[in-house]
């Protein structure tokens, strides 16, 4: 089976042949062996062993992998499975930029944008406190607010929909 | 017993629930930990109304110490260094310049009601002052509506190094040393060592007699810490007390051998200090690292969930003192300090590698940690020659939060998620592999024909 892998901004080949792995081309003899009870999964390559967390997350082939101190999110995807998902992408990457969602669960402190504003990347959108810091919650590309959904004072749930954004 | 639920408001701050528990319960004494009412004079006086025994300070030495501005005011009386400077508005720029001239420059004016950095100004040159000062006044005039300017001394670069002090209630009163507490963010510490790189025996000493001279003026008991501005030059100026232990502690426990907690506990008990101050001498190097349920890859926004799996780091001279366990929910409650990673080592370097180790061999899986950062952040050549003051971490922050990873992580990861994924799907190598050795027969006919010869 050949795998797609992105990670860290690059694709790689990863072919899997019997105890073999093809890198790009290149041969090592690797091996994956889990361990009952824990998430933790024993990686050999060549003759180091590695300590691994491969977390599902998201969609089919998309992992969070853990390892050497690093946390990287890595999507693994047979060829056919990959095209399809490029496919999708293309097309979406036209419906302009993505919206602010809350990435924890915290109190909405502060709106900073109001609707048909024009905000630039890194602009802060929505102050949320959690753990008793204030976090300020930025535009991660340039865009205009069409929708203001956070509400100063309530509560939020992690991935509750806070400003929609479209494309300028 | 239960004081209350989970926010603080209603369970850890409140003074009242806590005594009435303590009473229930038959203790003698509350200990206020590190945090909540643990430096509130209120809640020591009245624990000892209540009849109780307040593990820390007397009421009075915590107000004395409470405010920055009442501390710098009894340290100048007890003769000890502060960042020389003024409390009263400038009036003009004669005025500021002879007080700058006083201790030289660099200086820095800093709006009375300043924040964020409005109304600050650093200044290197005497000719440069009156203009300052000038756009100073303005800008916190219009930012504040107040243009009272201070001016200070300005420390380029200086660390924060801190004495710990131990007192009893005869009179002993010692120190146990500096702990080296520059890497911040955000004013909140990550690592702590003792000792510290930049301090020698004698400047030790020094700064030991001069912390001791402040917890006397206090009229201190117990354990405290005075924390320092120490310059480039060697010259040490004094920030504040702090009136309780401290969560860097351990390091001090590490070098100098003994448990500070159980003689806190054993110092309100009315025990006597049994030491002298000479046998307090550093032994080896002690390092920790805060771990937090911070995410350092987004802004460290603060990460919640379940612990889904836990793995402690063990070996010679590796401390975990912790606050989780498999299973814990790590909620937004509470401060996002999980544990404490705490090594010794007989030599800074060695101490450094045996965190990395550590570090390497902790796995807590379910939230977003720190441990990865602390990784990189140990990996820094200024962090492993010692050479740090407390700009450093905030200067170098994004270096570190989008330092790529290494080829070889990489090319593992990809690695990892491919045979994950291969996994995931239920179809082993092995299967795959007798499929194709099989030829044009697929994966399923081979398992079909193989269940069809089953008895």
């Amino acid at each position: 089976m050949k795998y797609i892998v992105e990670v860290a901004g690059q694709r790689l080949t990863v072919e899997l042949d019997g105890p073999d792995v093809l890198v790009d081309g290149t041969r090592l003899r690797a091996a994956l062996e889990t361990i009952d009870g824990t998430p933790v999964r024993l990686v050999r390559v060549g003759d180091a062993v590695h300590r691994v967390i491969a977390r599902r997350s998201g969609a089919r082939g998309d992992y969070t992998v853990s390892l050497d101190g690093w946390q990287l999110p890595v999507t693994a995807l047979d060829e056919r499975t990959r095209a399809i998902r490029d496919a999708a992408a293309a097309s979406a990457s036209a419906s302009g930029p993505a919206p602010l969602v809350a990435p924890m669960p915290g109190l909405v402190v502060r709106v900073q944008v109001a609707v048909g504003e024009e905000v630039t990347a890194g602009q802060g959108l929505v102050v949320v406190e959690a753990m008793k810091m204030e976090n300020e919650l930025r535009a991660a590309g340039p865009g205009r607010v069409t929708a203001v959904h956070a509400v100063a004072g309530t509560a939020v749930d992690k991935g509750t929909l806070l400003v929609e954004l479209e494309a300028l | 017993m239960c004081i209350g639920p989970p926010p603080s408001s209603q369970s850890y701050l409140l003074g009242d629930r806590l005594i009435e528990v303590a009473q229930r319960t038959g203790a003698q004494a509350i200990h206020p930990g590190y945090g909540f009412l643990s430096e509130r004079a209120w809640f020591a006086r009245a624990v000892r109304e209540a009849g109780l025994v307040f593990v820390g300070p007397p009421a009075e030495a915590i107000e004395a110490m409470g405010s920055k501005t009442d501390a710098r005011q009894l340290a100048i009386r007890a003769g000890v260094p502060v960042v020389p400077g003024t409390t009263e508005a400038l009036r003009d720029a004669d005025e500021a310049m002879a007080i700058a001239e006083s201790f030289g420059f660099p200086v820095l004016l800093k709006a009375a009601a300043g924040g964020g950095g409005k109304g600050m100004r650093v200044v290197r040159e005497r000719h440069e002052l009156a203009a300052a000062l000038g756009s100073a006044q303005r800008e916190a005039k219009n930012a504040f509506g107040d243009d009272a300017v201070y001016i200070e001394k300005y420390l380029d670069g200086p660390r924060h190094v801190e004495i710990q002090v131990l007192a009893d209630m005869h009179g002993t009163v010692l120190h146990l040393g500096e702990r080296e507490c520059s890497l911040q963010r955000r004013h909140q510490k990550m690592v702590e060592e003792a000792p510290s790189p930049a301090v020698s025996p004698a400047l030790r000493a020094r700064m030991g007699e001069t912390a001791v001279a402040a917890a006397r003026a206090a009229g201190y008991v117990n354990a405290g810490t005075c924390e320092f501005l120490l310059d480039r030059d060697g010259s040490f100026y004094f920030l504040e007390m702090n009136t309780r232990i401290q969560v860097e502690h351990p390091v001090t426990e590490l070098v100098m051998g003994l448990d500070l907690v159980q003689w806190q506990l054993r110092i309100a008990a009315g025990e006597r200090l049994p030491f002298e101050q000479k046998s307090f001498e550093p032994r080896g190097w002690a390092i920790e690292c805060r771990i937090t349920s911070e995410d350092p890859g987004n802004g460290f926004l603060p990460s919640t969930g379940r612990i889904t799996h836990l793995h402690l780091p063990s070996g010679p001279g590796v401390r975990w003192d912790g606050g989780i366990e498999d299973g814990s929910e790590v909620g937004l409650h509470y401060d996002p300090m999980l544990a404490k990673l705490i090594v010794h080592a007989p030599t800074r370097a060695l101490a450094i590698a045996r965190m990395e180790r550590a570090l390497r061999e902790l796995v807590i899986d379910g939230v977003e940690t720190s441990r990865g950062f602390h990784l990189r952040l140990l990996a820094h050549p200024d962090v492993r020659s010692g050479d740090i003051s407390i700009q450093w971490l905030e200067a170098h922050l994004a270096e570190l939060t989008s330092a790529p990873p290494h080829e070889e992580t990489v090319r593992l990861a990809a690695i990892a998620a491919a045979l994950a994924a291969q996994h995931d799907r239920g179809l082993t190598s092995d299967t795959a592999h007798a499929a194709r050795r099989d030829g044009t027969l697929e994966g399923w006919r081979a398992v079909a024909r193989r269940e069809g010869l089953r008895t």
